[in-house]
């Protein structure tokens, strides 16, 4: 008896990481907070640990990784520019001190950040270091010279 | 009918030639696993043949007795037959624990010579290729592409950067696996010129099939060319067209992808200095031909949907701009 329920209960989590695959992704960025697209990366395992990946390759971790002071701390929950899903990605998009990502981050990908940047205020400690584990030997920024 | 069921096995192992099979080998690593893939079968197919002709025996003399209703006097010639039987069993056994030390001592024959060292990364769902400028010392990097001099051996430095991928090249070597956070290593000691094809042999997600690589056997001057080519920086671009490709490349695929003696200096995707000298693009998805490029630029999603290459929004002026800049790259 426990064991279907178990098995039928651990498939229903899979939903969690559902994602279409192909040709039909965002190209242009979010028109408003209210974007029904958004809802698709929200709170989509898959779209968040996507952006994070490309949140390291980019190197974003160089200026706002673990404990980063002030405005540069990205998980305290605290948003300058607003914290709906169009205000990050603006502000992403529109960053500030650098050359501008809009130009340089294809759009989809910058979808994924955003979600991702979203959903760090509610990592605990544990999911940070595991993230930070899983993306050890991923590329880091333009320096980075191998896995190890 | 009959006729085509009784070709079926000759084109069946038609499979098995060609540039990626074990069974053509084309290095003393993959001559040491084939002979010992000659033993096993000849001593396993030598004991099937015994077994086969066992039971033929029993069912024949059974036969020959029936309607008798005796029980033969001695059943010595049985014992003798399990005798003989114990005996060939020990016997095959010991070839096989020898052949197969035998050839695992010819696999790590080779690490004591002087070996040339590459450096292999496996990516989902690409390969990080980099092999040491012998003179300067520094790495020199490509992509999707090995070569390999001629009886030389090569040490190849095998890791992950994120998930276990495996590295198999059937004609030159057996898999080995690449671990996230180990540096596993195998050495190469190719003996056959010639182009074989490599493919990552641990599932590493829904692209791995197309995961594939070049390998490309060359003599030792073939292949300090090809190095020295390798470390040149890109020529710089000759036509309008492709200097204005070179200018968007630089702005939007530079982030990812470095072209070295450019600003393009991104890490995360394949190095692609000298791109257009490879013979296929995507890790083995697709030949390289103008067209394929100008695909995989307009929507990456559909030919290998999942890859790490975004679909870039770019002007058709744009993307014709950048798939004749790379084309240029030699």
């Amino acid at each position: 008896m426990g064991a279907p329920l178990l098995i039928l209960t651990a498939l229903a989590a899979c939903s969690n990481e559902a994602r279409e695959v192909g040709p039909s992704l965002p190209q242009t960025p979010p028109v408003g907070n209210m974007d029904p697209r958004i809802a698709a990366y929200r709170a989509n395992l898959y779209q968040v640990s996507q952006g994070g990946r490309y949140f390291t390759w980019y190197g974003c971790s160089s200026c706002h990784g673990d404990g980063a002071p002030g405005a540069a701390n990205l998980a305290d929950g605290r948003w300058q520019h607003g914290g709906g899903f169009a205000d990050v990605y603006r502000a992403i998009a529109a960053h500030r001190p650098e050359p501008s990502y809009a130009g340089t981050i294809p759009v989809e990908q910058l979808w994924q950040v955003t979600a991702y940047v979203r959903d760090l205020p509610t990592h605990y400690p544990e999911k940070r270091r595991r993230v930070s584990l899983d993306q050890k030997g991923e590329p880091q920024g333009s320096r980075w010279s191998g896995p190890q | 009918m009959r006729r085509c069921l009784a070709s079926l096995p000759v084109v069946l192992l038609g499979g098995c030639a060609g540039n990626q099979s074990p069974l053509a080998p084309a290095s003393d690593q993959a001559f040491a696993l084939h002979s010992l893939f000659v033993l096993m079968m000849v001593v396993c197919g030598g004991v099937y043949l015994l077994v086969i002709a066992g039971v033929v025996w029993s069912l024949l003399s059974a036969r020959s007795r029936r309607g008798t209703n005796t029980v033969p006097a001695s059943e010595r010639g049985l014992g003798r037959g399990l005798y003989v039987a114990a005996a060939a069993i020990v016997i095959g056994l010991t070839v096989l624990i020898v052949g197969s030390f035998l050839a695992d001592r010819a696999l790590v024959a080779a690490r004591s010579e002087a070996a040339m060292i590459v450096r292999v990364t496996g990516h989902q769902w690409w390969w990080r290729i980099e092999y040491r400028d012998p003179a300067s010392g520094r790495w020199i990097e490509t992509a999707n592409e090995l070569h390999l001099p001629v009886g030389r051996t090569a040490r190849v430095e095998l890791a992950s950067a994120d998930v276990i991928h495996s590295f198999w090249v059937p004609n030159v070597s057996g898999k080995i696996d690449m671990i996230p956070g180990r540096r596993n290593i195998v050495d190469l000691t190719p003996r056959r010129l010639g182009w074989f094809r490599g493919q990552c042999a641990e599932f590493c997600g829904t692209q791995h099939a197309h995961m594939a690589f070049d390998i490309k056997v060359d003599s030792q001057a073939d292949f300090d060319a090809w190095l020295a080519r390798q470390n040149a920086v890109v020529e710089a671009a000759v036509s309008n067209t492709s200097s204005r490709g070179a200018a968007v490349f630089q702005r939007v695929c530079g982030s990812c992808h470095s072209v070295r003696g450019t600003p393009a200096a991104g890490r995360a995707g394949p190095d692609l200095t000298h791109f257009a000298d490879r013979r296929s693009i995507a890790a083995g998805t697709l030949p390289m031909s103008r067209g394929a490029i100008q695909g995989w630029l307009a929507q990456p999603q559909a030919l290998k949907p999942g890859t790490s290459m975004p679909a870039v929004p770019l002007l058709p002026a744009d993307a014709d701009a950048v798939a004749s800049y790379l084309e240029t790259m030699r």
